[in-house]
């Protein structure tokens, strides 16, 4: 199956089940969790459904577009359903058999796998999926997002698009995908994966490890939480401070697959990001709901 | 969920269950009871009221009093008698009343959700609109006493008696389970595609992984472990076997045991040589025919996906031998060991000074292990080790095999880190242990001397298993020595790190590992009273310590012994008020029995052997009591009693030398 059939399959097979069709979010980001889609709309009461590719970059994971299987952006598919419904493991099971996996002849694992993000002050508990060995989704119950609880509970889940497609088409290769078709008055042609993406993945791998600015970076990395606390405290504005947020925690990454950032500080760079994004969920929730809900995740905020 | 009370009505006395069992997968937590009365049993008690006077009027009719305690009972005053109750001086209205039992089905309807409520969950969740806490969130709630549904609700989930099938494979039956009774859900579940009883997944498992290794020519590389955590994961346990290409085999053995076990939750097979053979075996989540298209279908979707692991794995074997391994020790420098103690450079070089002065304690070339300890950390920086933390040591030793090194060298640091715990064996060579046990002993030192000390829960470093590798190094080397001086030199490489005063640290090391050693004791097997005594004279020299538990195990079946030890007492009490001299005249002494016993003193002194002085020592049991029985200790003469006293001194000594008697009870 091309990645593009993959894509329009799950966006109609969310929206006929009450979803609203999301976009990418246009900022660098290391998973569509971090788009404002999820981060914000798993915060507070209103109920909230919305599917949506997400590019996630993971500057580590670059490997010059040569290695098969691993890549420095990939796309996420990522569904957040609020409150979680009963039948949320059932509705996910339904929509890989709408991708067409016969699951009658397949084996479907979900194993104990609970999520953190620490740069997001977020965490849930749920299960990988493991389809025949290979893990295809992460299936996570949100606990907290932005150092709040979240009431009611979100079940958010996130499918590995080229993986899947790998899966389903057999391929030993990442760049032999196919994108889609293009067709021209002169036939049709097959646009695959590296044709699209292996260029950029060569620069993009050489950025991370060779040719990213350190100085420039460590110096982007000051100025962004400066513009981004300055936003959030000043104008008491969420949703740009929180872009901010989101440019430290990409800065932050490019940094780090450099190895430029020690052991023994990462814990303290990561709590900077955290502390800027959790300000900003406070914020948020004051602004829809008037109070925060959590005394004591309001009071670690403030520290 | 289910919870399931049977009820057995042959023996309604039982006052509870006398049977039950626990039973799960991954969607189902279920209990169950046997012998459950359907009825609670009736209880009757006796209620005191007011005197006799009080309740009858002159007539003899009932007064208000009496009406009314009749009343606060529920009973006709005719049911009221008067009796004078122990403890009153005139007879009172008395009753007897009856409470009825109530039915059981009633009582769980209230106790369950509670219990439910207040199960203990490691890491509890939220879902949907509700508050409710639990390990994952609550759908059905299978509740029977006996065949009847127990009426309850947790959470909004109402009770029923049906349950769901494995999730995928009983789809076809979309409609839950009806269970009949408790003793029929084990089959109801099988039959719906659940294995409910977690031992029974893991016994099909294991028969299974023998008879597809055993197809092939091989055995299963067996992880207890891993064994565990699928039967956890999976409801219907199927093993599959995949191949993977033959090319991966020149990965070394570990790296493709590590990576099939952490990534795929996979077994190796290995044949008779203990050689890898290409192929891996892997549990899949529901019944599968053998020779069907979904065994083809899953088999090759595990090959595929671990084709992709190795390919990964190779890349990092591959990336790590282009350059020599000693390449990494600049490296270390940015790799914090712990923030007072410094990084793993410095770790590898304080390992490095301990090495080449403990070497020649134990008999071997300070050249190989000064070598073994500046490259044993080195894997830490590489892409292997990253990937697979678990492999740290393995890789040091591969790489350094794969460069020339003596094996000397790659095999210590292959297996420094080892014992890994309780059921793991030490290094096998004495290298290995000698890099093992300075390794550990700068690690424990080095966190004492800068205040980290393992107290209650609380031992992050895992100092406590590190001690334990120390002693166990020792003990099972047969490494003798002073296990308190080798922390004394340890403390000195730590050298200047230190924070807290050295004496504090060694106060504190003492305690530690004394801690340790009685530990190693117990599990040598050796008794109480023998492990007390023997270690109450003295613990740092393992080997002789272990030596007089071995004398005083094989003497506490002498019948001897009782008479020996008490006559040691005896010495201790005599004793303890005194300060004898160290000068002993023999020639002082006036009686036989204390003559005898100085002669025989003069020549156990200079034994050394442990079990034979002991066995010596059990021969003065007799000399002992008639000494007691003839001798007054304490007489008039000075001189007479400083010599007695001198006499039972020197005595204790000896004894002391293998073990203090008075901890022997």
């Amino acid at each position: 199956m091309h990645i593009q059939e993959l894509i329009l399959r799950l966006q109609r097979f969310w929206a006929d089940r009450g979803c609203l069709v999301g976009q990418p979010y246009d900022l660098e980001k290391g998973a569509g969790t971090m788009n404002p889609l999820t981060f914000f709309g798993a915060l507070g009461k209103k109920p909230w459904n919305v599917a949506y590719v997400e590019p996630s970059r993971r500057p580590a994971d670059g490997r010059y577009g040569e290695n098969p299987f691993r890549v420095y952006k990939h796309l996420q598919f990522q569904v957040i359903l609020k409150p979680s419904p009963a039948r949320v493991q059932d509705l996910y099971i339904e929509s890989l058999e709408a991708l067409g996996i016969d699951l009658s002849k397949h084996d479907l694992r979900f194993e104990e796998d609970n999520w953190e993000s620490p740069t997001l002050g977020a965490w849930g508990v749920g299960w990988q999926v493991v389809l025949d060995g290979m893990e295809i989704s992460q299936f996570t119950y949100f606990q907290q997002v932005g150092g709040l609880d979240c009431r009611p509970v979100s079940a958010e889940l996130t499918y590995g698009i080229e993986r899947i497609c790998m899966f389903l088409g057999g391929y030993d290769n990442i760049f032999d995908l196919t994108y889609g078709e293009v067709k021209t008055d002169e036939g049709v042609f097959p646009v695959t994966y590296g044709q699209m993406r292996q260029r950029e993945e060569f620069e993009l791998s050489a950025y991370s490890f060779e040719h990213a600015d350190l100085d420039l970076h460590r110096r982007l990395f000051e100025d962004f939480e400066k513009e981004g606390w300055r936003l959030l405290k000043t104008h008491g504005h969420f949703l740009s401070a929180y872009e901010q947020a989101l440019k430290m925690s990409h800065t932050f990454n490019v940094l780090d697959a450099r190895g430029a950032v020690s052991t023994t500080e990462r814990p303290g760079v990561i709590k900077r990001v955290r502390d800027l994004a959790c300000g900003c969920a406070k914020a948020y929730l004051e602004h829809e709901e008037g109070a925060p809900t959590d005394a004591a995740a309001s009071a670690e905020v403030a520290k | 969920m289910g919870i399931a009370i049977p009820h057995d009505e042959k023996n309604p006395e039982a006052p509870c269950t006398t049977h039950s069992a626990h039973l799960y997968s991954p969607r189902k937590l279920a209990w169950w009871g046997l012998n459950y009365l359907v009825q609670q049993p009736d209880q009757t008690e006796t209620q005191v009221g007011p005197p006799q006077k009080m309740c009858l009027d002159a007539d003899g009719k009932p007064t208000q009093t009496g009406l009314k305690f009749a009343e606060k009972w529920g009973v006709d005053f005719a049911a009221v008698r008067f009796e004078q109750p122990a403890g009153k001086k005139e007879p009172c209205a008395v009753v007897t009343i009856t409470k009825r039992g109530r039915p059981t089905k009633e009582l769980l309807a209230e106790t369950l959700p509670g219990l439910v409520a207040s199960l203990h969950v490691p890491k509890a969740m939220r879902w949907g609109k509700s508050d409710f806490e639990f390990v994952r969130p609550i759908r059905n709630v299978l509740c029977l006493l006996g065949s009847d549904v127990v009426e309850f609700s947790v959470d909004g989930v109402r009770t029923t008696g049906t349950t769901w099938g494995h999730r995928l494979h009983h789809r076809a039956n979309p409609a839950p389970v009806a269970v009949a009774s408790p003793e029929a859900y084990e089959a109801s579940m099988e039959a719906a595609g659940v294995v409910v009883h977690f031992l029974e997944r893991r016994a099909r498992m294991e028969v299974q992984l023998h008879a597809l290794a055993s197809e092939i020519g091989g055995t299963v590389v067996m992880d207890e472990e891993l064994l565990d955590t699928l039967a956890e994961i999976v409801e219907f346990p199927t093993i599959v076997r995949g191949a993977f290409p033959k090319e991966f085999l020149e990965l070394p053995k570990e790296v493709l045991i590590t990576s099939l076990k952490e990534h795929q939750k996979s077994f190796c097979v290995e044949d008779a040589q203990g050689g890898l053979l290409p192929f891996f075996l892997s549990a899949a989540n529901r019944p599968i025919e053998p020779g069907s298209e979904a065994e083809k279908l899953v088999a090759g979707g595990n090959e595929w996906v671990l084709k992709a692991r190795l390919y990964d794995a190779r890349f990092f074997f591959a990336e790590d031998c282009k350059t020599r391994l000693e390449a990494r020790l600049e490296k270390l420098q940015a790799l914090t060991f712990q923030r007072e103690l410094g990084s793993y450079f410095q770790k590898g070089e304080r390992m490095v000074e301990l090495a080449s002065e403990l070497a020649p304690l134990f008999g071997l070339s300070p050249g190989h292990a000064r070598e073994a300890a500046r490259l044993a950390k080195c894997d830490l920086r590489t892409l292997m080790v990253g990937e697979f933390p678990e492999l740290q040591g393995v890789m040091g030793g591969e790489y350094l095999r794969r460069e020339g090194e003596p094996e000397a060298v790659w095999k210590a640091v292959k297996e420094h880190y080892r014992p890994a715990g309780a059921e793991d064996g030490l290094p096998s060579t004495a290298e290995g242990c000698l890099l093992s046990l300075v390794d550990k002993l700068d690690t424990v030192v080095g966190c004492f001397a800068v205040g980290i000390i393992p107290s209650g829960s609380k031992d992050p470093l895992a100092l406590r298993r590190a001690g334990m590798g120390v002693v166990r190094i020792l003990w099972e080397r047969g490494w003798g020595g002073d296990l308190l001086g080798l922390c004394r030199q340890a403390q000195m490489v730590v050298g200047t790190k230190a924070t807290k005063p050295d004496a504090e640290t060694m106060q504190a090391l003492e305690a530690f590992f004394r801690d340790r050693v009685a530990y190693q004791l117990e599990q040598a097997g050796y008794a109480g009273p023998v492990r007390r005594a023997a270690l109450a004279t003295g613990w740092s020299d393992l080997v002789d310590l272990k030596a007089r538990c071995e004398a005083l195990s094989g003497f506490a079946e002498d019948a001897r012994f009782a008479s020996l030890a008490q006559s040691v007492k005896r010495i201790a009490n005599i004793l303890k008020d005194e300060a004898p001299s160290e000068a002993f005249n023999p020639d002082l002494l006036q009686q036989d029995e204390e003559k005898a016993l100085a002669a025989r003193l003069a020549a156990l002194e200079g034994t050394t052997d442990m079990r034979q002085l002991l066995g010596a020592l059990a021969e003065l049991a007799a000399p002992l009591e008639a000494f007691f029985t003839a001798v007054m200790v304490k007489c008039e003469d000075a001189a007479l009693r400083s010599a007695r006293l001198s006499l039972l001194h020197r005595l204790r000594t000896l004894f002391l030398r293998v073990a203090d008697f008075s901890q022997w009870q």
